[in-house]
Order: C-alpha cells, then structure tokens, then sequence
C-alpha cells in the first residue's frame, strides 16, 4: 500500500513557503533570534526561531491557527486543488495547540472563545471543512497525524486527506524547558559535541495525501509507523526508537539498505543526539549507510509540526536533488561518528527513497519511509 | 470503494470503568443502584503511581484499571495482553491548562527555578497517553484527542480505526476532563472532574481470548447538521434504537419513536466536554449489561459539528454488519 503527496506548504521563520524555506535551509541560513515573543528576564535562556508577525502591539492569540491556515492554502493551491475541504478530512497534529491564547488570557489579554482552542473552527470557517481532527501528540504529532491519513484512505474513509501540523511558542513550555534543561542553549546544535539543549522554533507545514495513482504526485508515501516506548515521560528510548524504525522498514517492505536518506529528529538535546544516533548506527550497520540530515538548527524543534517539516524537506530534497545540511554542525558526538551526516554545504544527492524520524514526549515515535514520484 | 475485510474492522466493546466522583461504576450513569462505595478523589487520587502528575492524568489512569479489569485483561500481577498489539487513544481539551497557567504564573513572579523540575510533560496533553501507556505497557501507538464537543466520540472513533488498519487488536480509550480554577473560569459552567475508558477489541481477538463482548461498534457518522446527522446515523436502525445519550438537552426527533430512552449524562455530571462521547460508551456498556434492548446512540455536537455513534447490543450481529463510513457521504449542511 501506498500514498501520493500533491502539494505541500510551509510557514516557518526562514520562510513564508515551502521553496523559500528548502532554499534558506540549503544556504545555512536560520531562524535563530532573541525571543521577542515575551519577556525573558526570568529565564535562563533567550534565543528562540519565532516567527515575528505580532504587530506593535505585541504578542496577539491564534498565530498558531493563522500559520496553519496558511500552509494548508499553499498545499492545496500546489496540488491544484479548490479551497474546499467539505468532502476532504483534515487532520492536524501539534504539541501546544492553541494553549499560547491560554496563556494571554489568563494573564489578562483577550478572551478566546473556546471552540478557538482546536483548529475546527477555523478550517471550517476558511475552507468548509466538515471533518477535521486536532491530534495533541507532541513532537511526533504531524507524522502520526500522516500514519492516521493513510489509514482513512486505506480503509475506504477518504480518498484525498489533508495532513498538517502548527505549534506556536507557549512561555509555559518555554518556562519548563528553562527549568528542566541542565545547560542553557542557545541554539540548536543536533548531533554537534557543542549541543546543549533544545531550543523552540514556531511554524506551520500541510501536506495533500491522495490514494496512489489518482493524478500529479510530488512523492510517494509508503509507510508510517507509530507506537511508544511506554516508557520514561521525556527521555527517547533505544529500544522503542529501534522498533519504531524496524516497523517502517517492514511495512514498506524495505531493508536498511534501501534507505538514502535518513531526516533524523535531531533535537539537539544530549539524550536525544546520543540515543537517535547510537540507533541508527545500529540500523544501518551494514554498508556506507545513508546521507542524514537534520533541520532543527535551521528552523528550531517546531514541536508537533517538525515531523511533518522533516518529510516535506525530503521531499524537497528529491525534487531539487540536493540535501541541506546540519546547520552549525562542527564536530559530531561520538555516537554519530560514523553517520554520513551532511555538513557544511547542501549536499547534490539523487534521493529515491528517505527515513523520517519523530519522537515526541510521553515516548511517542513515528517514523515515516517517502519514495521518489 | 472496496469493502474493508470483516476480519478487521469487526470492532467490540469489551470493558468499562469510570474514575467520577460518588459513582461506583458505569451502572450509576443510568440510575441503576449498584452495591459499592463511590469513587472519592481526595483519598483515590493518591498512591506512588500517581507521583509528579497532573490531575487529568491520575484520573485517567484511576479509570484505566477498573476498564482493563472489567475486559479480564488486568490479571494480579498486571494487565495480561500483548502489548506490541495494544494502543492507548485519549480525549481532553482542558487536560493541562491547569498547569499551563500555573507555569506563567510562576515564571511572572519568580525565575523558571521555581517552576517545578518534574512539570515539563505535563506542558503537552499527549503526557496523559503516555504515562497510561507506561503503566500498563501500552507499545502500540498512543493518540490524543483535543478536538472538542466530539473529541470523546473522535477518540472512539479513532481507537476503532487502529484496530481495523491492523495497528492494534486492543485499544485503551480515556476521556478526561479535570475541573479547576483555570476551567471554570475558561468554561463559565459546572463541569465534570472525571474520566472514563473504553476497551476496545478486534471481534477475532476477543473471541479468541474468550473475551466477553459488551457491545458492537456499529458506525460513527459526522458531519456539520446535527439533525442530518442524527437522521443518518440512525437510519435504518432508527425503530430500533433502545437508548439515546445525547450531549445536550434535546427535543427528540420523530423518527426515533416515542419508546426511545433518552439520557443527558450533562444533567448529572455537569459539562464533559472531550470526555463526553467515552463516558457516553461506558453508559451504554451498562445499559446492554443490565438487559437493555435495542440499538444504542451516543450523540455530540457544537456549533457547525456533530458527531453519532451506533453501537449494537452484544448478542446482535451478521444482521448489522459494521458499515464503512466515508468522510465523502458524511452529512454536511444543506
């Protein structure tokens, strides 16, 4: 079984669409910036990768719902499709919904109405959607949203099925992160012996997923694996993150050896590095193994969207053939050592077939296998 | 369209428990008395098993036991089943605000220091998923729903399409809401403080374990007119439908007949928002265990959304097939 990608959008802070934001990626440009979105005297950190469209009046509610309506117009325009979602189920994946116009209100700005705190309002408002599912399935939340997709369309449900995912900065989740983060980062460094922690970046990415061989496709879907460590509340672990890579390969019908191209999740935090790349040295034992990339220094950890963002860079990659690379990736971590980790400068690269990788917290992993059209 | 195999999308209610306060059990949702003491947060809400938790997610995981018992899959050293082949789905739109704005408020008056150095997870509502799939080894997908009046239906919903795209024989479903200060302000209204889990089952792996089934997932219909909805979803099975739980205070349409049982679980429990639709199963599990008859129909719905389940009484089946239901013929506005 599987799926076409149609058309595809992104909103990030290196670029308000998708080929802008590939483009910045490839030239190591990033997003990094001092947080304006609050104020961060009480914190220990200060940088972030926002998207800084608050206005003077500072920082407003919804952004995270604007950014999605946006990415969800740019994919159906590049699929060429109308904006009318009323036949076409919508589903959305993120970590913090819309908890940042929580925040503003309790702390005495605009009330919000509730129906506002998922994305149903919205999309039904801008598009028609009839159907749409808001999925809070942190940092692999738009990935297990694509592994939903495919099983509606699978299972007779849908024929065409938008896939997308948003998370704008919440002070609370950035407030926990201060706390709980040993060192103080300043930026993402996936990978690097410099990383220090993980550092939020704010975004939206939507993906048009049709039944194969229905028309125009930009990639091929072909498997999504999904499960959890049950486990640790925060920290990854080696043996879910292999099972979860083990059940994406299996359901495709791939070896490791077929694979190019790993999108690792690559948060930049030791645990993370450490644990994803001791696994996939692992995996792809065998052979010189595949390129692997990471974004996250480029856009930040955009939560419950970075999945989605990985996949959707993939497929860039494919398109444009080459691979950028592990933005400020200077010395590798010992586990990484022998992973063919892109760096410097994009990488020229016919990709066929690519790996994403998506770990969120509670243990939640997916990870998706996409195949060149 | 091809025609999902039966094997797999034969879906059955297998087990039901509720962590509500004062309720014994899902036979307390209809009125019927049953022998126990109720469920008492101050005292229940407690043990090493709930350490660093939020409140939604230890009343979650108070109605997670009570369901894996009830479904003979909770043995005393754990629940017995495998669980590469079993997924946890969860529903709650309020689930962490608490803690949200608890942290903004601490970091406005002090440094992130004295925010707490175990609160992190509890920054996502998709901690609740995972700390159910932990304490019960759960390693097959873990899914949450915040996707409001209908969230608790979704999540059935949900639990019912892992099954039937062969991702899990077992699905633990929770809905849960918890009632604070930060809700009640935000909702305005009496809401409920509780939780309630489903166990969903492959029919095949229920029958094989000699699992004893509760009720049959018929179809679960959505669309933007509640009316049109509630007219699909009952169709065919409209003069036999037994038992209606609805979302809110409703006026029965004529064509689900005079004999028709209607619930508001709102009347007794407050609002349940994304716990509704699973609190909703649990009420129909008791109505089918007690020798309720007919069809029974849970229904959702807000502003522009709605969402029907049909669930069938245990011993009722070849006769009503599960149905697919694609999102392409889900009701829309005319």
């Amino acid at each position: 079984m599987s799926w076409d990608i149609t058309g595809i959008g992104i909103v990030s802070s290196v670029g308000g669409d998708a080929r802008t934001t590939y483009d910045a990626l490839c030239a190591g440009r990033d997003g990094l910036a001092p947080v304006r979105v609050f104020d961060t005297a009480n914190y220990r950190a200060r940088h972030a990768y926002e998207i800084d469209d608050r206005g003077p009046g500072g920082d407003r509610p919804l952004r995270a719902t604007g950014w999605l309506l946006s990415a969800v117009a740019q994919a159906l325009a590049d699929a060429g499709l109308e904006e009318d979602l009323a036949e076409v189920p919508v589903l959305v994946g993120t970590t913090l919904r819309e908890q940042r116009s929580v925040e503003l209100w309790w702390r005495g700005g605009p009330r919000v109405p509730v129906d506002r705190l998922d994305f149903g309002t919205a999309l039904r408002e801008r598009f028609a959607a009839t159907t749409s599912y808001t999925f809070a399935n942190a940092c692999a939340a738009s990935l297990y949203a694509l592994g939903l997709a495919a099983d509606m369309i699978d299972l007779g449900q849908a024929d065409t099925v938008v896939v997308a995912g948003t998370d704008s900065i919440a002070e609370s989740t950035f407030a926990a992160m201060d706390r709980a983060q040993t060192l103080v980062p300043d930026a993402v460094r996936p990978f690097d012996r410099g990383h220090r922690g993980m550092v939020m970046g704010e975004g939206a990415v939507a993906a048009v997923l049709r039944r194969a061989d229905t028309g125009r496709s930009l990639a091929r879907l072909r498997s999504v694996g999904l499960s959890c460590d049950a486990a640790h509340p925060t920290a990854p672990a080696a043996g879910g993150i292999t099972a979860a890579v083990r059940e994406a390969h299996q359901l495709a019908g791939v070896t490791p050896g077929d694979i190019e191209l790993v999108m690792l999740h690559g948060t930049g935090t030791a645990r993370n590095d450490e644990t994803e790349a001791a696994v996939m040295s692992e995996v792809f034992a065998e052979g010189p193994g595949p390129l692997m990339t990471a974004v996250k220094s480029g856009v930040g950890h955009t939560l419950g969207g970075s999945g989605l963002f990985s996949l959707l860079t993939a497929v860039l990659s494919m398109r444009h053939g080459a691979v950028p690379p592990v933005i400020g990736l200077r010395e590798p971590i010992d586990e990484a050592a022998g992973l063919r980790l892109v760096r410097d400068a994009s990488r020229p690269a016919p990709i066929g077939l690519a790996q994403v990788n998506a770990f969120g917290f509670g243990g939640i992993n997916a990870v998706a296998l996409v195949e060149k059209a | 369209m091809s025609d999902e195999p039966m094997a797999r999308t034969a879906v059955v209610v297998t087990g039901a428990g509720l962590a509500i306060r004062g309720l014994t059990g899902p036979g307390d949702l209809l009125g019927s008395s049953v022998d126990g003491t109720g469920f008492d947060p101050e005292t229940e809400l407690r043990g090493r098993d709930l350490r660093h938790k939020d409140r939604a997610t230890r009343l979650a995981l108070r109605s997670v036991e009570p369901a894996l018992r009830d479904a003979g899959l909770l043995g005393a050293g754990g629940p017995v089943l495998d669980g590469t082949r079993s997924a946890v789905v969860v529903s709650s739109n309020t689930g962490n605000y608490d803690s949200v704005c608890a942290y903004v408020d601490i970091a406005a008056r002090q440094t992130s220091r004295a925010v707490s150095a175990v609160g992190l997870p509890h920054t996502s509502t998709s901690a609740i998923a995972g700390w159910i799939a932990a304490g019960h080894g759960l390693h097959g997908p873990a899914v949450t729903l915040c996707n409001g009046a209908t969230s608790g239906l979704d999540a059935l919903h949900w639990g019912r399409n892992l099954i039937a795209a062969d991702r899990a024989d077992t699905v633990v479903v929770t809905g849960v809401e918890p009632d604070n200060d930060v809700v009640h302000k935000l909702l305005g209204t009496r809401t409920l403080d509780g939780a309630a889990t489903i166990v969903l089952e492959s029919a095949t792996h229920a029958a094989d374990r000699g699992g004893r089934v509760r009720a049959r997932w018929h179809g679960l219909h959505r669309g933007r007119d509640h009316d049109e909805v509630l007219r699909t979803a009952s169709g065919s099975l409209a003069p036999d439908i037994g038992l209606w739980l609805t979302g809110a205070r409703e006026t029965r349409p004529a064509h689900l007949g005079t004999s028709v049982r209607q619930v508001d679980l709102a009347d007794a429990l407050g609002e349940c928002g994304g716990a509704l639709g699973v609190v909703q199963c649990a009420a129909v599990v008791a109505h089918f265990d007690a020798g309720g008859g007919g069809v029974a129909l849970a229904t959702a719905s807000a502003a522009g959304v709605s969402a029907a389940l049909t669930l069938l009484p245990p011993g009722h089946h070849p006769h009503f097939p599960g149905r697919v239901v694609r999102a392409s013929q889900m009701t829309r506005a005319t």
